[in-house]
C-alpha cells in the first residue's frame, strides 16, 4: 500500500520553501525560543546570585557576586523538601496514571458513532469547560460529600476529568481510527475490550501521550488545590512549598501596617529571594527532562495514522 | 458456632470499652494565623496533657501560615462544615470579624440565653481590660450588638512612629531632639547633611525610607478608619490629645482632597526631588522589600514603624544601631483596628462550643498553657536565664508561632533583655493609651460597593507615587482628585458620614 518517496537529504529541494522564507521561519522561531528558555536562564542566574547583589542592583544578568547560599538554604529544609518531592511525583505519577484511563475510557464511545448517548455525553462533558459551580460549592461537595482533606485524594481526584483533554483525545480517535477498522475486527471476532486494547489503543499512542503530557504538567504545577484542601505539612507537593513562600511574602507586604511591628521579624524570617529561585529551579529541572522523553510521541502523533497510503 | 461465639465475645468487649471512650477528652480544633510550626509533637504532648487534666480537652491545632489563612478561613465558614471550634479572626484577613459576624460564621459569647462568657469565661473577663470587650462589640445577625470573638491582650494601640536611627544620626551631630523638633517638614538641613556626608566614598544613600502606603496617616494624624480597607477616607484626630477631636470636629473626609494632603505631598516631592527617598519605595512590588531591607541593614537615617512597647530594644540588637522610636501622636491610640487586630471567635458549626470558650479561657489566664503554646517547652524551644528571661534555642525555628495571634501576651515571661517586669510595664503602657473620639466607628462600605471597587483602582494607580514624592503634585494631584470625583468619591464621603453622625448619635 505504502508509494512513500523516499527523499535523499541535500538532492531535491522538492516540496520546499524558499530558502529565504527558511531564513525568516528559522529566525522567528528561533527568538521565539529563546523567550521561552531566557526567563528560565534568568532564575538560575538569579538563585546563583548573592543577596547583596539583589538588594544593590536588583535582579540582574551579571550580579556582581555569586554565592550557593540560596542552595545551602533549600537543602537545609531537609526532610520537608524531599518529603514534598516525593509528594510532587506521587501526585503526578498516580495522576496521570488515573486521569489518562478515564479520559480514553470517556473518550472512546464518544467517538463511537453507534453510540447512542454521545450527544449527551459529550454535551455533560462540554458544558463544564464553558460553566463552573464557582469555588466554595465547589469546596463543598469535595469536602462534605467526597471527603477530600488532608489526604492525597484531595490532591488527585478534583483534578481527574478534563473535559478539553477528553476532546482532544475524541478528537484523535476521529482523526487516526477509521470506522471501518473496528467493524473489521468486530467481523474477525473481537469484543469490544479486545477492539479497544489490543486493536485502538495501539494507534492512539501518540494521543494518549500528549494527554499525559499535558495531565502531568498540570498535576506537576498544581498548588490551588492544595491549599483549599490541604493543611498538613507532610502532603504539601513542591509547588505550594514555593507557592506558600511566596503568598507569605504578599501577604506580609500588604498588611504590614496593620500587623505592625510583629510583622517585620515575620518578614526578616521569610526565606530569602535567591532562595525562592532555587526552589523554581528545584521544580522546572524534573518536568524539562521529562518533556523530550513524550515529544517524541507527540511527533510522531502528526506523521503516523492507521491507514497508509 | 464458634464463629458466632467469638462474634459475641469480640461485641463484649467492645461493650466494656464504651464507658472508657465515654471519659476521653473533646477534641477542639483551631485554626490560627501566621506561624511557622513545622513540628509541633513536643508541644502537643505537654499541653494535651495539661489541657486533659484541668479542662478535660485536648487541642489539634492547624497552623494557618500568613499565606494560606484567608482562603483555609473562607472556606471552613462558607462551607457551613464543622471542621474548627476556633477561628483566629480580625480587622484585616479575609474573615474579617465585623462582616464574618454579622454573616453567623461566630457563636455570640455574651448571648443572653447562654451567656458562655459569663459562665466559662469568668475569670478572663476578669482579667481582660474592659475596652478591648468594648472594642469587640459588633452587630451580629439579629442586629443586636453583641461581643462574637475573645480580643487578644497585645499591643492594642496604635502608635505611629519615626524610626530613627540615632547612631548615624549623632555621627553627624545631631541629637534625636533635633529630628523631633524640626518635624517632617523640617528635615531638609539633616537629610542634606547625612545624605553628602553618607556618598563621600561614592555610594549612593537614601535617609528617608518609609512604607509609602501609610506614611500620611503619620504627618496628618488620620488614623485608620474601620472597614475603609482601600485608605479612601480621613479623619483628623488632635495629635496633641488623641482623646479629642482634632481641628475639624468629628467629620470623615476624601484622604486626597484636603490642604494637608497636598501640603504632605509637595514636601514628600521636594525630598524626593532632593534624593533623600529612594525611588524603589514608589514602586508597589518592591517597596515593602525595599523599606524592610533598608531598616534590617541599618542603610537609613530616618523611616516609619507602627511600633509596640520596647520594640526599640529588639531592632537596636538586631541592626546593630541605636533605633529610637518618635511617636507622632502624644500617646498610643486606640481604634477598633488596633483592638481587632487579634481575636479568637468560636465557630458557629462548632460542636463543642462550651468545651472551646473553657480552653479559651484557660489559654487568656493560665501562663502555663500560653507559654507553653507560644514559646513552645522549657529545655528544647527555650532556657530560662538566671534573670528569668527566656532565651531561644535552635529548636525555636520549627515552633514559632504568631505570639500576638495566641492571646494575653502579657502572661509571657519576659524575652532576653526586656528585664524581669517587662510585661507589667507593658501592660501599664497600653493601660494609658487613649480612646479616638469616634472608637467603635465602622465604616458599612456595603451602600457604596460599586463606588468603591472602581474608586480603588484609581487610587491604586497615583497615592502610592503621590505620598513617596515621585510623580509632580501639581499635574498629577488635580488628575486624581479630578478621576475620585467622576467615579463618585463624594458619595462615598456622604455615606461615611452620615453612618458617623447615626454612631456619633448627632
Amino acid at each position: 500500500m505504502t508509494t512513500a518517496v523516499k527523499k535523499r537529504p541535500g538532492s531535491f529541494r522538492l516540496n520546499m520553501i524558499s530558502r529565504k522564507t527558511e531564513a525568516v521561519f528559522h529566525l522567528i522561531l528561533g527568538v521565539f525560543a529563546l523567550a521561552c528558555i531566557i526567563p528560565f536562564i534568568f532564575v538560575i542566574i538569579i538563585s546563583f546570585s548573592s543577596e547583596d547583589s539583589i538588594r544593590q542592583i536588583g535582579y540582574s544578568f551579571t550580579p556582581t557576586a555569586w554565592s550557593t547560599a540560596a542552595y545551602t538554604q533549600v537543602f537545609s529544609l531537609g526532610d520537608a523538601l524531599w518529603r514534598s518531592y516525593f509528594n510532587s511525583f506521587f501526585i503526578t505519577i498516580v495522576g496521570t496514571v488515573l486521569s489518562v484511563t478515564m479520559c480514553v475510557l470517556y473518550a472512546y464511545p464518544l467517538f463511537r458513532k453507534d453510540y447512542k448517548l454521545r450527544g449527551f455525553f459529550s454535551f455533560l462533558s462540554f458544558f463544564t469547560m464553558i460553566f463552573g459551580g464557582g469555588l466554595i460549592p465547589t469546596y463543598i461537595i469535595c469536602r462534605n460529600l467526597l471527603n477530600l482533606g488532608n489526604n492525597y485524594a484531595a490532591l488527585i481526584v478534583p483534578m481527574l476529568v478534563s473535559p478539553f483533554n477528553i476532546i482532544i483525545m475524541r478528537t484523535f480517535f476521529q482523526t487516526s481510527v477509521p470506522f471501518d477498522l473496528i467493524e473489521a475486527s468486530t467481523i474477525d471476532g473481537s469484543g469490544e475490550y479486545t477492539t479497544l486494547v489490543r486493536i485502538i489503543l495501539p494507534i492512539v499512542k501518540p494521543g494518549i501521550a500528549t494527554v499525559a503530557l499535558l495531565t502531568s504538567l498540570a498535576y506537576w504545577n498544581e498548588w490551588f488545590l492544595c491549599l483549599l484542601y490541604v493543611t498538613k505539612r507532610d502532603l504539601y507537593p513542591l509547588q505550594y512549598l514555593l507557592m506558600e513562600m511566596q503568598r507569605n511574602a504578599e501577604f506580609l507586604a500588604r498588611n504590614s501596617s496593620m500587623i505592625g511591628a510583629s510583622g517585620a521579624s515575620a518578614i526578616a524570617a521569610l526565606p530569602s529571594q535567591t532562595m525562592r529561585m532555587a526552589v523554581v529551579v528545584f521544580i522546572v529541572l524534573p518536568i524539562a527532562c521529562a518533556y523530550p522523553f513524550f515529544q517524541r510521541y507527540v511527533v510522531a502523533g502528526l506523521t503516523i495514522g492507521s491507514v497508509k497510503g | 458456632m464458634k464463629k458466632f461465639l467469638a462474634l459475641i465475645l469480640a461485641a463484649m468487649m467492645l461493650l466494656s470499652l464504651v464507658p472508657a471512650m465515654a471519659d476521653s477528652p473533646v477534641e477542639i480544633t483551631i485554626l490560627l494565623e501566621g506561624n511557622n510550626v513545622t513540628d509541633d509533637a513536643a508541644v502537643l504532648e505537654k499541653l494535651n496533657a495539661y489541657l486533659n487534666e484541668k479542662i478535660g480537652v485536648t487541642i489539634v491545632p492547624t497552623w494557618g501560615t500568613w499565606g494560606n489563612f484567608d482562603q483555609t478561613a473562607q472556606n471552613a465558614v462558607n462551607s457551613g462544615r464543622y471542621e474548627y471550634d476556633i477561628l483566629f479572626t480580625c480587622s484585616w484577613t479575609a474573615n474579617e470579624y465585623a462582616p464574618y459576624a454579622k454573616k453567623d460564621a461566630y457563636i455570640r459569647l455574651d448571648d443572653p440565653d447562654d451567656n458562655l462568657l459569663e459562665k466559662y469565661g469568668a475569670e478572663l473577663k476578669a482579667v481582660l481590660p474592659e475596652l478591648l470587650f468594648e472594642g469587640a462589640m459588633t452587630e451580629g445577625p439579629d442586629g443586636e450588638k453583641g461581643i462574637y470573638a475573645v480580643p487578644g491582650f497585645k499591643d492594642f494601640a496604635t502608635m505611629n512612629t519615626w524610626d530613627v536611627n540615632v547612631t548615624l544620626l549623632e555621627k553627624y551631630g545631631y541629637t534625636l531632639e533635633d529630628v523631633e523638633k524640626a518635624g517632617f517638614y523640617g528635615w531638609n538641613d539633616i537629610f542634606a547633611t547625612v545624605k553628602a556626608g553618607e556618598e563621600k566614598d561614592g555610594k549612593v544613600f537614601y535617609p528617608f525610607i518609609f512604607e509609602g502606603a501609610v506614611v500620611e496617616r503619620y504627618v496628618t494624624g488620620t488614623p485608620i478608619i474601620t472597614g475603609d480597607a482601600n485608605g479612601l477616607l480621613s479623619y483628623y484626630m488632635n495629635t496633641e490629645d488623641v482623646s479629642t477631636p482634632g481641628a475639624y470636629g468629628n467629620v470623615i473626609f476624601n484622604k486626597y482632597a484636603t490642604p494637608e494632603f497636598e501640603k504632605f505631598a509637595r514636601q514628600m516631592r521636594e525630598y524626593y526631588l532632593a534624593g533623600y527617598i529612594d525611588p524603589a519605595i514608589a514602586i508597589g512590588e518592591t517597596a515593602t522589600d525595599t523599606w524592610r531591607n533598608a531598616q534590617n541593614t541599618a542603610n537609613y537615617l530616618i523611616s516609619s514603624e507602627v511600633s509596640l512597647y520596647g520594640y526599640e530594644f529588639t531592632t537596636s540588637e538586631q541592626r546593630g544601631i541605636q533605633v529610637a522610636y518618635v511617636m507622632t501622636t502624644d500617646a498610643p491610640y486606640i481604634d477598633n483596628t488596633s483592638v481587632q487586630g487579634a481575636m479568637m471567635a468560636i465557630s458557629s458549626n462548632s460542636e463543642h462550643p462550651v468545651e472551646a470558650m473553657k480552653f479559651l479561657n484557660l489559654l487568656n489566664t493560665d501562663p502555663y498553657v500560653m507559654t507553653l503554646m507560644n514559646y513552645g517547652v522549657e529545655g528544647i524551644h527555650y532556657n530560662l536565664n538566671d534573670a528569668g528571661e527566656v532565651e531561644f534555642t535552635d529548636a525555636r525555628s520549627t515552633y514559632s508561632p504568631w505570639t500576638n495571634g495566641l492571646g494575653n501576651v502579657t502572661l509571657l515571661p519576659p524575652q532576653k533583655g526586656q528585664g524581669a517586669d517587662f510585661q507589667k510595664r507593658f501592660a501599664e503602657f497600653y493601660g494609658n493609651s487613649k480612646k479616638l473620639p469616634i472608637y467603635g466607628f465602622t465604616f458599612d462600605s456595603k451602600p457604596v460597593e460599586i463606588e468603591i471597587a472602581q474608586i480603588a483602582n484609581i487610587k491604586e494607580a497615583y497615592a502610592l507615587s503621590l505620598c513617596t514624592g515621585a510623580v509632580d503634585v501639581d499635574e498629577k494631584l488635580p488628575e486624581f482628585l479630578s478621576k475620585l470625583e467622576g467615579a463618585g468619591m463624594q458619595k462615598v464621603v456622604d455615606e461615611a458620614n452620615a453612618q458617623l453622625k447615626a454612631f456619633l448619635g448627632e
